[in-house]
């Protein structure tokens, strides 16, 4: 079934007062349960693309359906784990997690339970009362994905988590993720940079050309997991998006030195 | 470890308070050799001892603790209504750009404009009273206030905002649980410094307006040339403003930061 489609997106970006095309024309349908990884070239809009998934902001034309229904606002069935730095300083971690539910209007009692599921799941159990900058960056991480999983959402949207970590950290992570995934069933879109991040996580990987931007091609990844980072025969994969890749990484470099 | 720091801590307010002490007898040593050398009449200036006296002679007398009474009274009913005011106005000038930023210019202005400045105009207008009293005080602190609730409201890093509307945040939701403790830490400080406006202004303003209260009793001073009552009535006006900020805007301002996680605390 198909979960979120995404019909002819266009942005443009005002850039001392040039116009640029940020997106020229995305087109994406994403099934019920995809694990989605976006990888491109940076600057070439993905995450404005995710962005406008989130509705955070609006495409100049297209448009986007979840279940069907065009979608416009923000809202809580799209929840989005940002790079870094988007928890709440002035709340507890449990306070974190349970942010989306108060709003929803959810009450008190269930809002611990439901947190704490999740901050369980996490392995964060410990660290409920602390407060964020008690945390380190990874563990911010996964109070992040904590709480974008207690609103339960649709689709869950994530804009390079990963990219902050140290290696070790993400490896670590990237199993996890993978697991989440499993026990959730959820659909999500995850955008990277990181191109083995991409094979390790995704079952389709789609690549953005550099901009004007649109999906170049999609990559099915029919593999066991968990996946793991050290896992030979993912080579393969990685070379085939590098391929693809290249070339528009060196379209984006020119694009920079003109 | 976490034994530690209590200890530690109170180490640092024992060695904090020691060192008070040494800067305080210090000057008080310093005051009465000059005192003793006489290059002053007794008049112009008196010993610390006279200044004690006189310092028992009106709290014992009950003027003090009055003029402290209704001098705080005045203050803290203006800074609420700075506060209140204040703060409306610089929400409104987050809600309209252009006007915040024009107000914002011309706030600045104001926030340089010395407090004593209003009062000829406020006793024309309201008179000699508490409210023409009130009104130069209100006048001397809301542009602080403005100030800083524009500002501190524009620098929340957008990330928060966004974060709280794909949580489903939005309106009065999303001002309460996200503008409003996003911009505290910042707020604070200009709350601290508004504050500080205001007390300049109220015994200034006392000075030239009133009939009471600390400004009152230091300008009596000088009109019976009782230099101790003048010293007397400086040496309250400063520890006051130091007790306010040391142990109630300073300590708040700290807790804020330390819970906000924007202090080392290694």
């Amino acid at each position: 079934m198909t979960k979120l489609q995404a019909k002819n997106i266009v942005k443009h970006f005002d850039h001392n007062g040039n116009s640029i095309v940020a997106l020229d024309g995305v087109n994406l349908n994403v099934e019920e349960g995809d694990f989605i990884c976006i990888v491109g070239p940076s600057g070439c809009g993905k995450s404005t693309f995710l962005n406008i998934v989130a509705g955070l902001e609006k495409p100049d034309s297209g448009e986007i359906l979840l279940n069907g229904k065009p979608i416009s606002d923000p809202g809580p069935d799209r929840t989005m784990v940002f790079q870094e730095g988007a928890l709440f300083p002035w709340l507890k971690v449990i306070d974190n997690v349970e942010f989306g539910l108060k709003m929803a209007g959810i009450p008190k009692e269930q809002r611990r339970e439901i947190s704490h599921r999740y901050l369980d799941m996490m392995q964060l159990t410990k660290f409920a009362d602390s407060y964020t900058y008690q945390l380190s960056t990874g563990m911010k991480q996964r109070v992040a994905i904590a709480r974008a999983l207690a609103m339960d959402p649709e689709i869950l949207l994530m804009d390079e988590p990963f990219a902050a970590l140290d290696s070790q950290t993400r490896d670590l992570l990237l199993v996890e993720l993978q697991l989440i995934w499993e026990r959730t069933k959820k659909t999500i879109i995850f955008v990277t940079h990181n191109i083995s991040e991409s094979v390790i996580l995704g079952n389709k990987v789609e690549v953005f050309k550099n901009r004007p931007s649109k999906i170049k091609k999609e990559i099915i990844i029919d593999y066991r997991r968990p996946r793991l980072a050290e896992d030979e025969n993912l080579q393969k994969y990685y070379h085939q998006i590098l391929d693809e890749l290249k070339s528009e990484v060196i379209a984006r470099t020119k694009d920079e030195i003109q | 470890m976490t034994k530690n720091i209590p200890l530690k801590k109170s180490r640092g307010s024992i060695e904090d308070a020691a060192n008070a002490a040494l800067l305080i007898s210090t000057f008080i040593g310093v005051w009465q050799i000059v005192f003793m050398l006489g290059i002053w009449p007794k008049i112009s200036l008196p010993s610390p001892a006279m200044v004690a006296e006189t310092f028992a002679k009106i709290i014992l007398n009950g003027s003090l603790e009055q003029s402290i009474g209704i001098t705080l009274a005045r203050l803290l009913g203006a800074f609420a209504i700075s506060i209140t005011l204040g703060t409306l106005i610089g929400f409104v000038m987050i809600k309209f750009k252009g006007f915040g930023k024009t107000l914002n210019s011309f706030s600045a202005g104001l926030l340089s404009f010395p407090s004593i400045a209003w009062v000829p105009f406020s006793i024309l207008l309201i008179g000699f009273d508490e409210f023409g009293i009130m009104f130069v005080v209100v006048m001397s602190s809301i542009f602080s206030i403005m100030i800083s609730t524009y500002s501190s409201i524009r620098n929340i890093p957008p990330i928060y905002v966004d974060a709280a509307r794909n949580m489903g945040a939005h309106g009065v939701s999303l001002f309460r649980h996200v503008t409003i403790p996003a911009a505290t830490p910042s707020l604070i400080i200009g709350l601290r410094q508004a504050w500080s406006f205001a007390w300049h202004a109220i015994i200034g303003a006392e000075i030239l307006m009133s009939i009471v209260g600390l400004g009152h009793i230091l300008s009596v001073g000088r009109e019976f040339l009782d230099m101790s009552q003048v010293i007397a009535s400086m040496i309250t006006i400063f520890a006051i403003g130091l007790l306010v900020d040391r142990f109630i805007l300073n300590k708040l301002e700290d807790k804020i930061r330390k819970k906000w996680g924007l202090d080392n605390h290694r």
